[in-house]
């Protein structure tokens, strides 16, 4: 491969214009320290057209190159089944998360424990159960999304009727249930909480 | 067909009380409970603490004095807007905010104690392990549901005072929901007059006559969950909308939810289901000899639960026609 080929190759890999062949090409040249010395002046160029110049002495790429010359290789066999998995994992639960939303968003018949399900296929870690992208399917709410009383919760079904008395309900629920007991600040925290718009 | 694996556990729960009672493990949380009772009835105090449920996180003052057999307790919220409840004696005297209409207090609104015995019926109840909240030492009680049709709590006992410094619900898949936790408590310094006054932000709350007997006569219930009582019902009028809603309340000693009722007068409407935190919020509609009815079912109980009970209201009429 003569010498002017590769600075070309270089030059578009660094305006990001190269094209697969002169990547590979690229790449190929990359462990050759001339090569990189090149690349390193062409930087400086490219620095000082651009205005940017900096002392360009840090070459990451050799110290990640030594870093993971250092590191244990890890097993590729158990990679390979895992990676596929994982694929599959991320395929079912979007194909769950495209599911949950159209059924929710149809109001279907669905049971508490078919969300939860549903929801514990998407979300792995512990979190407060309403935040799963199934249930954002059916959540609609308009410019009010980020201040509203529901902007935190989950709404399926229409803005209208339930949009109007379901954040009083909601008030009226917490407000009795502050007033009622005095077992511990709990339900008055809750009823605040609700307030925080 | 769903309540057949019920029975069992139903029948599990009554046979169990009376040896649950004898049972050392038990006494303890008795003792516990009756520690965090008399704490509250007898314990000055003050401090800070956090509540949070999904994306929304609130700090908060309490102070709380006992003086000539009255507790006094005044709680203010730290951020954002300065929510305030001056309470004496379980009645609530005064509230921040606007209250919905119809809320209030009533004559027989008081301060309700956690029943230990009451609550093993539906909750099994134990102590498992202790900790550190708001650098003090405290006891963790873990109340697990005996059933699908409530949350479990974790509850974190200071061991000096009883007091519950930290509360945490927590659904069947393990899921936090809210958590409620002091920062900081100071047992000795009381409260002075000065803290203890309200601001003028707080607006006394109107006393309410029951009118439970209307919205009883109205509505019935064919299933609420094991344990719920019913502990409040009226009917009240709404300035906005000028529908007349009934109300009912019910409670396990410890979870609550709310039933709404309303009539659409012809309004189309689809059903709705919302969670904010702990609070699930179910909304059905239904066809009663009345006419057609929007049935909304508010409360800290999980949303498969809140939707069976709001398939379940009926109409009173139904019952004595037939």
């Amino acid at each position: 491969m003569s010498r002017e080929a590769l600075q070309e190759s270089l030059s578009a890999v660094m305006d990001n214009e190269a094209d697969e062949l002169e990547l590979r090409r690229v790449l190929s040249a990359v462990d050759d320290s001339e090569t990189r010395a090149t690349w390193s002046r062409y930087q400086v160029a490219r620095a000082a057209m651009h205005k940017e110049l900096l002392l360009p002495q840090l070459d990451i790429a050799a110290a990640v190159s030594a870093a993971l010359a250092d590191e244990a290789a890890p097993v590729k066999a158990s990679r390979g089944p895992w990676r596929s998995l994982g694929r599959l994992a991320v395929a079912a639960s979007v194909t769950v998360a495209v599911l949950a939303g159209v059924r929710l968003y149809n109001q279907d018949e669905i049971s508490g424990v078919q969300l939860a399900a549903q929801q514990s296929a998407q979300q792995g870690v512990a979190v407060p159960q309403v935040q799963g992208p199934a249930v954002l399917a059916g959540y609609s709410e308009s410019s009010e999304q980020a201040t509203g009383p529901m902007a935190n919760g989950v709404l399926q079904g229409q803005a209208g009727w339930d949009n109007q008395r379901l954040p009083g309900y909601l008030r009226q629920h917490a407000q009795e249930a502050a007033l009622k007991g005095t077992e511990s600040a709990l339900p008055y925290a809750r009823a605040a909480s609700l307030e925080n718009r | 067909m769903r309540a057949l694996p019920l029975i069992p556990l139903l029948l599990g729960g009554w046979l169990a009380l009376p040896a649950h009672a004898a049972d050392p493990a038990d006494a303890r949380i008795a003792t516990l409970f009756n520690r965090l009772a008399q704490a509250e009835r007898e314990q000055d105090f003050q401090g800070t603490f956090v509540y949070e449920r999904n994306g929304i996180f609130s700090t908060h003052r309490i102070w709380h004095r006992v003086q000539d057999g009255k507790v006094i307790e005044r709680l203010l919220q730290l951020d954002g807007l300065p929510q305030e409840v001056l309470r004496v004696d379980g009645k609530t005297q005064c509230v921040s905010g606007t209250l919905v209409a119809g809320v209030g207090n009533t004559p027989d609104s008081s301060g309700r104690l956690l029943d230990p015995l009451k609550l093993m019926s539906w909750y099994d109840i134990k102590t498992v392990g202790e900790t550190r909240v708001a650098g003090r030492e405290v006891d963790i009680v873990s109340l697990k549901p005996r059933d699908q049709h409530r949350y479990a709590f974790e509850l974190h006992l200071d061991k000096d005072t009883g007091l519950p410094l930290k509360s945490l619900l927590i659904n069947d898949k393990g899921q936090l929901l809210e958590r409620f936790q002091f920062t900081g408590l100071n047992t000795q310094a009381v409260p002075t007059e000065q803290e203890l006054k309200p601001s003028d932000n707080c607006k006394a709350v109107a006393q309410v006559p029951p009118q439970a007997a209307e919205a009883l006569a109205s509505w019935r219930s064919d299933w609420v969950p094991p344990g719920f009582e019913l502990v409040k019902s009226y009917v009240r009028k709404d300035p906005q909308t000028k529908a007349t809603v009934s109300s009912l309340m019910y409670d396990d000693g410890l979870a609550r939810f709310s039933v709404f009722l309303e009539s659409l007068d012809g309004e189309s409407v689809t059903d709705t289901r919302a969670q904010l935190g702990p609070t699930v919020a179910v909304s059905r509609h239904l066809t009663t000899p009345k006419g057609d009815m929007m049935v909304t079912v508010v409360g800290e109980i999980p949303i498969g639960t809140a939707e069976r009970i709001a398939l379940s209201m009926r109409a009173q009429d139904v019952q004595t026609k037939q």
